[in-house]
């Protein structure tokens, strides 16, 4: 991104801004007047007067939905200097009925980013859902075209969604639930069966291109589709509640991973839960270069706890391995050797959303109404346990019925070639309005 | 000797007459205790439409008389065959930012799942997902599973519209941890088992919620509480109003109710 450097792109920025806070306030007061307002009291016959407003009065059938977010960000460059950024996107997600056993689904988001000059708007779409359901049985479902599939119960990490590889075409935010929703879903036959105790499916993905496409409209099967893929994964409940889930997913270039997931509930607040998966590969140091050697067995795992508090607070640590990744002394050897297999390594690693060191943790909080009603806060850091660099974010978000209004914060610390020192970003401050319709 | 035989058998008789006494009032209480347990599964059954239903709640939520927050989620209950607790399928309908979250409870299994993200989450019991309502709270429930009932005396109680009610009063206990709530009052209307008002407490004696159970109409067959006021026990100026309609039976295949289904849940 180009750095700042004229005056008209500043004032530009300014109006924009102003724009965004005429809307906000302007939505706000209309929330607010929505609102119906009855006599004060303090005792059960006060409450009991209350009269039942039609706010909530919601058709059930409604099948699609709307989101149009708008953000400014400013950053500060670790080479010095700063940019600043403005971004408007659409985002819209639909699950339609088209006969008693059919349904479509789709969802799409378009992104309209200003990177630093309002003359230089660039737009990038992500086609995330289009696929066909059908449900010839209560128990069987078959499903064709692009779809998002998710596995894995970890926050941070989860090496047991296969499908994440090249999925982000645009990052919106680094927070792990924003990665989840902005990407590309993949194309795919899906079956599946399901049982009182248990449910199988099978996934077939065909390789439909051979690469990836930069093209803001293309729907870039390329990034999902480069080879032939198939999931299968199983859960069922053993004993009690406990269902764990085993999946195995197969290439044809590559040995089939294992993968796991289980969850357990410690007591009415605790939540714990691991995450494997283990297979033959190559490091993820030889796949980035193309460099020719051995398979062995990597093992990849996120396990960790979410303990939830009695004021609405969540807390969630996690930790994180990744055998395929490089170990102290390699990563070591590797920020200090050949400059251009490092970034090499580095870009491999993050299109993956895999680790670039062996070890690391994630602490992420929540608190909804935190000190006012409507106001949330969410935080996390990610730890990077091999070279102690670190990545803080924070995120404070106030909303009214259909309009939130966010403050994002991030900072990348450590040393200049650590995991998240040698980011080209040192801080970014953001702020963000989300209106659903 | 003879007044000494004479006593023993005096206070041997006597034992014998305090036993059968003593016997006679835990048999006493023992019945009082199941007339309670009756009595409480008959209130659930009002409350509770008899097999696999559906209904749509509302929630508005009110902070010193004015309107705060507005829910409305369609629910899904379907009674497990063996404990005859329900299990609940819940979909958020509004507001629009919450637009087919769906939680799955089964117990203390629960389960949160976000389309957005296709992310199915495993929450805790006490993680809350609305804002002044426990997930408790909107879910269906038959007490009489969960709780241990003693029948309290009887009293007159105001309901909900302001009518006095001749109720049972009965006291809960919880049978489980698997609760949200550790003890309940609850008053319940002694010519047709209606609950009129609870109480809801904590396990150290605080009161966290009363509940007044009105509107009473004709659904699925029976007159049912369509609206239940909620008023919060440590600052009363809380207060929530549930409102039930679109009431329906809903054949909810078993299959249905865990995690992998969530992704592929069409509403009905």
């Amino acid at each position: 991104m180009p750095a700042r450097s004229s005056r008209s792109a500043a004032a530009a920025s300014v109006v924009r801004v102003a724009l965004l806070w005429t809307l906000t306030v302007t939505c706000a007061a209309a929330a607010e007047q929505a609102q119906t307002s009855a006599p004060p009291g303090d005792d059960d016959a006060a409450a009991l007067a209350l009269p039942f407003g039609d706010a909530a009065a919601a058709s059930t059938t409604r099948s699609t939905s709307v989101t149009l977010e708008a953000d400014q960000t400013d950053s500060t460059l670790a080479q010095g200097g700063s940019i600043d950024a403005q971004r408007l996107s659409i985002d819209a997600r639909s699950n339609l009925a088209l006969a008693s056993q059919w349904r479509a689904i789709l969802a799409d988001r378009l992104d309209l980013l200003w990177p630093g000059r309002f003359d230089e708007a660039q737009q990038i779409n992500t086609l995330k859902e289009a696929y066909l359901s059908w449900q010839p049985r209560a128990n069987l479902l078959l499903d064709l075209g692009r779809i998002n599939v998710r596995q894995g119960v970890g926050y941070g990490y989860n090496p047991t969604d296969f499908f994440r590889a090249d999925a982000i075409r645009a990052i919106e935010s680094i927070d792990p639930d924003s990665l989840r929703q902005n990407r590309l879903g993949t194309v795919m036959l899906r079956s599946e069966q399901l049982w009182d105790s248990g449910a199988l499916t099978e996934v077939y993905a065909p390789k439909l291109a051979e690469h990836a496409s930069a093209a803001p409209f293309d729907p870039d099967v390329g990034a999902t589709n480069a080879q032939n893929r198939w999931l299968i994964s199983l859960s069922q409940r053993l004993i009690g509640s406990w269902s764990p889930q085993w999946l195995l997913e197969g290439t044809d270039s590559g040995a089939p991973q294992l993968g796991w997931n289980t969850t357990a509930a410690l007591g009415d607040a605790t939540v714990a839960y691991l995450e494997l998966a283990s297979g033959e590969s190559p490091s993820l140091w030889r796949q980035a270069l193309g460099l020719p050697g051995e398979d062995s067995v990597h093992t990849r795992a996120a396990m960790g706890f979410t303990y939830s508090a009695a004021n609405k607070l969540t807390v969630t640590l996690e930790y994180e391995y990744d055998g395929a990744a490089l170990s102290a002394s390699a990563w070591s050897a590797a920020r200090h050797a050949n400059l251009a297999a490092y970034g090499r390594y580095r870009e491999f690693v993050a299109a993956q959303q895999e680790l670039p060191t062996q070890h690391s943790a994630f602490g992420y909080l929540t608190w909804q109404d935190a000190f006012i009603r409507h106001l949330d806060l969410a935080a996390f850091l990610r730890l990077d346990l091999v070279d102690h660099s670190s990545l803080p974010y924070a995120e404070a978000r106030y909303h009214w019925t259909h309009l939130d209004a966010a403050v994002r914060w991030q900072r990348y610390s450590g040393d200049a070639s650590s995991d998240y020192g040698a980011a080209p970003t040192r801080q970014s401050a953001q702020l963000l309005l989300d209106y659903y319709f | 000797m003879f007044n000494q035989v004479h006593m023993r058998r005096w206070l041997a008789g006597l034992g014998t007459a305090l036993l059968a006494l003593q016997g006679a009032a835990h048999a006493a209480e023992v019945d009082s205790d199941a007339e309670a347990q009756r009595i409480l599964a008959a209130s659930d059954a009002v409350r509770n439409p008899s097999r696999s239903f559906g209904l749509t709640t509302s929630l508005i939520e009110y902070h010193n008389g004015h309107q705060t927050d507005s829910n409305t989620l369609q629910i899904y209950a379907k009674a497990e065959p063996e404990s005859g607790q329900y299990r609940n399928l819940i979909r958020f309908v509004a507001p629009a930012r919450d637009l087919d979250k769906l939680m799955l409870k089964n117990g203390n299994d629960l389960w949160f799942y976000d389309p957005a993200s296709q992310a199915s989450v495993r929450i805790s019991p006490r993680q809350r997902l609305l804002g002044q309502a426990a997930n408790g709270d909107v879910v269906t429930v038959n007490f009489a599973k969960d709780y241990h009932a003693h029948l309290s005396g009887d009293e007159e109680v105001e309901d909900g519209e302001r009518v006095a009610h001749h109720c049972h009063k009965l006291a809960l206990s919880a049978a489980s941890s698997d609760v949200t709530y550790d003890n309940i009052e609850i008053w319940i209307d002694a010519t047709n088992n209606r609950p009129v008002k609870a109480k809801f407490y904590a396990q150290s004696g605080q009161l966290l919620k009363t509940a007044y159970y009105r509107n009473y109409q004709r659904e699925l067959e029976v007159e049912r509480p369509t609206e239940t006021v909620i008023i919060d026990g440590l600052d009363h100026q809380w207060v929530t109003i549930m409102r039930y309609a679109d009431y329906a039976w809903r054949d909810v295949p078993e299959s249905w109710l865990q995690r992998d289904y969530l992704p592929r849940f069409k509403p009905q």
